[in-house]
């Protein structure tokens, strides 16, 4: 057995089969494309070998000189291969000198097929067999082909561009695989380079054997590529692992996940959400109007559909948040709150979403639970307020009598007028005119009771909070004019309206100005003006009642909205518990501040808007 | 007395209601003047006319029962009938108090704010009747010398002109003169009717 024939055998066949491997790699991961440059590469080493051992098995000169020209056409792969891969794996290299290589290479592979026998020889002229490895192999004696020196400069190019693209990968900072895969191309390129021409200038005595120092080439590189997809399977486990993690979290904390993909339309959701959903096990359903008026309860689906626009809206957030009520087949209704964000690409004309990722959770409970604190405070409200209507009692029996009276004494006078043997009747029509008229005012003071008074469900509707000021100081300015207090109006013209629900916020404005009144019953009548104040401030309304009294003392200012805690001897304490809870449903503010010229300013600012949460 | 039809003057801020008992008060005879407060009410010149006030309690700005104490210190002594929306104790016992002539509430029977206007207007009557007579009685004490209001005096306390003149450190027929001079210039007959006309004009003199 001959030990030539097994070296370049084995060199050949581990050239085949790391070519096989990464090939099978590059066709399951089309994009790592360094793999493909990779295999063909090893593919053209191994028939360089074959090639090689050809040359040593050479019996003619003839015979040499064609398996040298042959062995040139892998060489040329080779170093086309080379530059490929250090451009799409390393990226470095500079792109011109990549390209320059080579364009010199092919032009040394022409002149191997069109001068002389090949690249090397103009002429092979007789063979000479010298002993390697134990027996003996052909090398060629012949006239050296001048134009070897375009290959050789082709191959030095390759070196500088090599070396070029190893300085980038050092300096970027991954200096091992600079040393290992830019250093080794390097040394075995120089060593072989520098060996070839050694044998075809001097006659040195040893065979050409290129392909022993490409394989060491390849497998430095193999290994490289080797760690890298050891690397990426180890990131696919901790992603999985990962996954996993944030599945279990998602499930302990009671959410489920989604996926939007903005190119296909199409939601990935967990399977939990499609559960929840009551949507099938493996659906990717498409995220559009469609799906929502088949999942989301009919009052709150323009909201939704409003929120997934505007979440894909390239000049927008790209965040989602929205509570939202689903009904599902078995008709029971859940309460979801859905949030997400959107990643876009590009930028001004040019961004687009690319996707969603979100997460979706059940508030049935809470909302439920929420719904029953709501009511509570509702009935708690209607309480304070019928308790806050007695307290205007006097002043309601004063507004009812006086259209009252106005009808009893008109009627009487109309009475005595048709006692006249000739009447005056257009006097007696107007008598009538102001009778109907005072019938309206006191169904209007009726109405407005019942309005204040009637237990009913909350709603949340446009309001104009100085309309709303103007009813509460109508409803109370009799009882100022009897406890002698003057009620001063600052309301902004225009102001914006406010969502929320008319009786709960009159009843607010109502308790702080009847607390106002209250405050300057021992003050002297100059200062005893309480200004009901209307503004916009920002996104927000703001009303401000300010009194004139005594102010409130500075260890009850913060306690003062706790419930039991009054200053009024008659007082229950729920007034200002209440008013805070019905503000701060509003999702409002409402304090208190003692004036430097004396007295309080209680203050509340309401969100602006006629939207708003559906809360 | 001088001879004008009595004004019943209507103060109140409620329009319609002002409106609707003037013509009740007018369809029922009496001439009516509104005001629509107790300023306009104040700023007019018919407090000599005579008649009466109806004054609602509860008014913006000068409330009735300010109103009420305004005339008194200005001396005019309208007879003032208050009208309320509801009924309230204090500030009616308050108000009548004050010297107020009647106190309604707004919704009160025709017949009752109708009599209360008449009485108000007798009183009124009765009133500027007694202040005229009472006018005319200081007149005629006026017209005695201050010695002879001081033996007057004496007189009608039923001292002898003896005592008076002891008293007096006078003659006795001096007194006997001062007293002639007294019943000739108040036109009475007897000390008798001198003793009733001094008890009638009564503490004013004292």
């Amino acid at each position: 057995m001959s030990w030539v024939t097994v070296v370049w055998s084995a060199i050949a066949g581990a050239g085949l089969t790391l070519a096989a491997v990464h090939l099978l790699v590059w066709y399951s991961r089309r994009a790592a494309w360094a793999s493909l440059c990779f295999s063909v590469m090893a593919m053209a080493t191994a028939i360089m070998g074959f090639c090689e051992l050809l040359m040593m098995h050479a019996q003619t000169p003839g015979q040499f000189a064609a398996a040298l020209r042959w062995f040139h056409a892998p060489g040329f792969v080779v170093v086309v291969m080379l530059v490929a891969f250090v451009r799409t794996y390393l990226r470095a290299g500079r792109p011109w000198l990549g390209w320059t290589v080579c364009i010199a290479r092919a032009v040394s592979l022409l002149l191997n097929f069109l001068v002389g026998q090949n690249l090397n020889y103009l002429e092979v002229v007789r063979l000479r067999h010298i002993p390697f490895l134990g027996e003996s192999v052909s090398i060629g004696v012949g006239v050296p082909n001048p134009w070897m020196i375009v290959g050789q400069l082709s191959l030095l190019l390759l070196v500088v561009f090599v070396a070029d693209a190893a300085i980038t990968v050092w300096r970027r900072g991954d200096r091992r695989q600079a040393l290992a895969v830019a250093g080794s191309i390097l040394l075995y390129m120089v060593v072989a380079t520098v060996q070839s021409s050694l044998i075809v200038l001097t006659a040195m005595d040893t065979p050409v054997m290129i392909s022993p120092f490409f394989l060491g080439i390849a497998i430095t590189m193999s290994g490289e590529l080797g760690r890298d997809l050891l690397r990426s399977a180890k990131l696919a486990d901790d992603l999985s692992a990962s996954e996993e993690r944030l599945r279990h979290a998602a499930e302990a904390a009671g959410f489920s996940t989604f996926h939007w993909d903005h190119d296909t339309g199409q939601a990935t959701c967990s399977s939990e959400l499609l559960a929840l959903c009551g949507l099938p096990a493996v659906a990717t359903p498409r995220l559009d109007a469609d799906l929502i008026s088949r999942v989301v309860h009919p009052d709150d689906q323009a909201a939704v559909l409003a929120g997934v626009r505007a979440a894909a809206d390239p000049r927008g957030s790209g965040i989602l948040d929205e509570s939202f009520r689903i009904v599902r087949a078995d008709g029971q209704m859940l309460w979801l709150h859905v949030r997400s964000r959107t990643v876009f690409a590009g930028s001004g004309r040019e961004r687009r979403p690319l996707r969603s990722n979100g997460i979706v959770l059940d508030i049935t409970e809470r909302r439920l639970a929420q719904e029953k604190i709501e009511q509570q405070r509702s009935d708690l409200a209607h309480i304070a307020r019928v308790a806050t209507a007695g307290e205007l009692t006097a002043s309601l029996a004063h507004e009812l009598s006086q259209p009252l009276s106005a009808i009893a004494r008109n009627a009487e006078a109309g009475k005595l007028f048709l006692q006249d043997p000739s009447p005056d009747l257009d006097e007696v029509c107007a008598i009538f005119d102001d009778i109907l008229k005072d019938d309206q005012r006191a169904g209007g003071v009726i109405d407005g009771v019942r309005a204040l008074m009637r237990r009913r469900e909350i709603e949340r509707i446009p309001l104009d909070l100085g309309q709303l000021l103007d009813d509460v100081v109508a409803l109370v300015r009799p009882d100022a004019v009897a406890r002698g207090v003057l009620l001063a109006r600052k309301i902004e013209p225009g102001l914006p309206p406010v969502r929320g629900d008319r009786a709960q916020l009159q009843q607010v404005v109502l308790n702080l100005v009847l607390n106002a009144m209250d405050a300057l019953s021992d003050s002297p009548a100059p200062q005893r003006v309480v200004t009901l104040r209307a503004r916009s401030a920002g996104s927000t309304v703001e009303v401000a009642v300010r009194d004139g009294g005594p102010g409130i003392p500075a260890d009850k200012l913060t306690q003062i909205f706790e419930s039991f805690v009054t200053s009024k001897p008659a007082g229950m304490g729920m007034g200002l518990a209440i008013s805070r809870g019905i503000i701060e449903a509003h999702e409002g503010r409402l304090w208190v501040e003692n004036n430097p010229e004396g007295g309080a300013t209680f203050t509340f600012v309401l969100p602006a808007g006629e939207g708003g949460g559906t809360t | 007395m001088k001879e004008t039809t009595p004004l019943v003057r209507v103060v109140d801020d409620d329009d319609s209601f002002r409106k609707a008992v003037a013509r009740l008060l007018r369809a029922s005879g009496f001439a009516v003047k509104t005001f629509a407060s107790a300023a306009a009410f104040l700023a007019g010149p018919e407090f000599e006319v005579p008649g009466c006030v109806l004054l609602d309690l509860q008014m913006p700005g000068m409330s009735g029962l300010q109103l009420q104490e305004a005339l008194a210190e200005a001396g005019h002594r309208l007879p003032v009938i208050f009208l309320t929306g509801r009924g309230d104790i204090p500030t009616s016992v308050n108000a009548m108090r004050k010297g107020a002539e009647d106190f309604l509430t707004k919704g009160a029977p025709k017949q009752d704010l109708l009599d209360a206007v008449r009485r108000a207007i007798a009183r009124d009557a009765q009133a500027r009747v007694d202040a005229a007579r009472m006018d005319a009685l200081h007149r005629r004490f006026a017209t005695l010398s201050p010695r002879e209001l001081e033996v007057l005096k004496h007189v009608v306390r039923g001292e002898l002109n003896k005592q008076i003149g002891a008293d007096l450190g006078i003659h006795e027929r001096t007194v006997k003169l001062h007293r002639t001079a007294i019943t000739t210039k108040l036109g009475v007959s007897s000390v008798a009717e001198l003793t009733r006309l001094w008890m009638e004009a009564g503490e004013s003199e004292e």
